[in-house]
């Protein structure tokens, strides 16, 4: 009898404890990808209630109208355009939607503007005695100024390695730092970077994250800071940041992060933006899609999600592209010669 | 002569038994069976913080364990220190995207022995749950990986079944443990580990769980039995964990075949050991 009991206790307590956690996704039809990909964004996109005011987005709008576009027997291709196109009204270069067959791109916060950036130029001034490394291209142009390219934060440039080029570049008066066309990578190296250019901890902006479904939801921002690179070597005359529409991502971080510092400016083009952290999710027919997740703010709780104004607004010509002159570069020079130390 | 060195050696021999088997009575909690077993099986993966499809595949799993009665509660109680780990290979239902699991979990049990017949003991007692491990989706963004750490305070019970099929011994062993009270790690909702890394203030990060937001259980289904001088043990386990906090789901369902070995020891002080035969043991 007792062991009738125990037995029976146990079954119970097991059945007790089989409540299954599952998460309740739509089938992999036309309607049920279209459902999960708007629903993803619907709670997961961090940018949802600032586009709203930005520009009036309108995401149930968006649910209503795009809909009437899905049929039971759409292919897959004829699905695809109707979510890229969805997706390209959140106006973000971090979202995209992956298939087998294509990736959605949203381009036009760079296809609108100026390019300000051409490699033949570049060529000019880089000759053929540049040195390369880690990523790093770079000179010391005739008039002492040194001129560095970076092209993407996915380079990994390590400690030492910025330590080398910045102690080789010292006797220079001033550096460029071009990050044209540099598309982003890793946020890490950007502070990395940053790090280098200052003395001081320095409030560079605010970050905060999704804390739940609602558009609204966000966490209480925390502060976030650049301290000074200790026992690094640490640059300490002028610095210009050369930037075009194509400066994206943690590139735009970094510029944001640059501009807080006293003895650098800002010259050339708006950056593109991007200053949400991206995530990646997917949908029932296994697309993946890749959405802003985590609002990066300025100093000043400003969104920097559509690019960050330089101190110095310039565009390449159309005369200094003919005479083979880059005029961000130009200008920047002229910049560094008179603020000279 | 030879006779008096034969009545010695016998007196010698006797009074050697009678140390061992005093020693025997006396320190039962010296005696360890202790196991390994290997196996595979399937899991099925869910973590929203990661993607709202289940993944699924093959799991390889560890399992070494080791019980021995203690002296607690008049020799009532014996412990038992259970270790596992589990690596998965899954990928999504459309077999786009892939993940890797891979969770190292440590037990401890007390259990008091209820000593039914002499076939049958049935065994309940608290239970120490440590767990670590993470979740990696291959082709996430920043919200690739997932680290799982959590800590539990459960209830383990035991049935254990010693039948012989035509004098042939068998043991059958079925155990169950369920978390009851704990605290785990998780990212919040939509937080990635870069903001992690430059915050310190991991408040919301470190949940209270019980059985309302982490209903699982591990099951264990084992038998024993010996080929010629081996104790042989097969088994099935069933891990269930899930849980459900800061807004996130995850779910870890494995069912795993297990077979490997048996051995009983007698630990003598200084930590050397003898094996001993399987018909003195604490389990």
């Amino acid at each position: 009898m007792f062991k009738n009991k125990i037995i029976i206790s146990l079954c119970i307590f097991t059945s007790l404890f089989c409540s299954c956690i599952t998460e309740d996704v739509p089938g992999n039809t036309p309607q049920g990808n279209f459902e999960a990909l708007w629903n993803i964004i619907d709670s997961q996109y961090c940018f949802l209630d600032y586009k709203n005011k930005e520009y009036g987005l309108d995401w149930d709008a968006i649910y209503r109208e795009y809909k009437e576009k899905l049929t039971p027997n759409m292919s897959n291709k004829d699905l695809f355009q109707v979510l890229s196109s969805m997706l390209e009204e959140l106006r973000d270069g971090h979202v995209n939607l992956v298939a087998r067959h294509e990736t959605s791109q949203y381009r036009e916060w760079y296809d609108s503007y100026p390019a300000n950036f051409m490699d033949t130029i570049q060529r000019i001034y880089l000759g053929k005695d540049y040195v390369v490394s880690s990523g790093l291209k770079y000179k010391i142009l005739e008039d002492n100024i040194a001129y560095v390219y970076y092209e993407s934060f996915n380079s990994a440039v390590g400690e030492s390695n910025l330590d080398e080029v910045l102690n080789e570049l010292a006797i220079c008066d001033g550096l460029i730092l071009d990050v044209r066309n540099n598309g982003g990578g890793m946020l890490t190296l950007s502070d990395r970077w940053a790090a280098r250019f200052t003395n001081e901890k320095v409030l560079t902006g605010y970050m905060c994250h999704k804390t739940g479904k609602g558009h609204n939801d966000f966490s209480t921002p925390i502060a976030v800071y650049v301290e000074p690179a200790t026992d690094r070597v640490r640059w300490q005359k002028p610095v210009v940041v050369l930037t075009n529409r194509r400066s994206y991502s943690s590139t735009n971080d970094f510029v944001n992060k640059m501009k807080q510092f006293p003895k650098v400016v800002i010259v050339g083009d708006k950056t593109g933006g991007g200053s949400g952290l991206p995530f990646s999710s997917e949908l029932p027919n296994g697309w993946s899609v890749r959405f802003s997740a985590s609002p990066m703010y300025d100093p000043d709780m400003k969104h920097i999600e559509f690019g960050i104004e330089p101190d110095i607004k310039v565009d390449m010509t159309s005369e200094d592209i003919q005479k083979g002159k880059d005029t961000l570069i130009e200008t920047a020079r002229e910049y560094l010669r008179k603020h000279k130390e | 002569m030879k006779r008096v060195l034969s009545v010695i050696l016998s007196l010698l021999c006797l009074c050697h038994l009678s140390a061992l088997a005093q020693e025997d009575s006396l320190k039962a909690n010296r005696y360890v069976v202790r196991s390994t077993l290997y196996g595979v099986g399937h899991t099925n993966i869910l973590d929203t913080y990661l993607s709202p499809m289940e993944y699924s595949g093959m799991e390889l799993r560890l399992l070494r364990e080791s019980m021995r009665m203690t002296t607690l509660m008049e020799g009532n109680v014996s412990y038992q220190s259970m270790f596992q780990a589990n690596l998965s290979l899954t990928e999504n239902k459309a077999a786009t995207g892939s993940e890797v699991a891979f969770l190292a979990n440590w037990n401890q049990a007390w259990h008091y022995q209820f000593r039914l017949d002499e076939n049958l003991k049935l065994m309940a007692g608290p239970i120490l749950d440590l767990n670590g491990g993470f979740i990696y989706n291959l082709r996430n963004s920043n919200n690739p990986v997932q680290a799982k750490a959590y800590i539990n305070l459960g209830a383990s019970g035991m049935a254990i079944y010693r039948f012989k099929i035509k004098e042939y011994p068998f043991i059958l062993r079925y155990q169950l443990n369920i978390p009851l009270v704990g605290i785990l790690f998780s990212p919040e909702y939509g937080q990635p580990y870069y903001e992690m890394s430059l915050s310190h203030d991991w408040g919301k990060n470190i949940c209270f769980t019980s059985i309302h937001n982490q209903p699982s259980l591990r099951q264990f289904l084992t038998l024993d039995f010996p080929i010629r001088s081996t104790v042989v043990r097969v088994g099935y386990i069933a891990d269930i964990q899930q849980a459900k906090v800061n807004q996130l789901k995850s779910h870890q369902w494995s069912h795993a075949f297990m077979v490997g070995l048996v051995k009983n020891f007698y630990v003598f002080k200084g930590k050397r050991q003898v094996s001993m035969p399987s018909s003195i043991s604490p389990f």
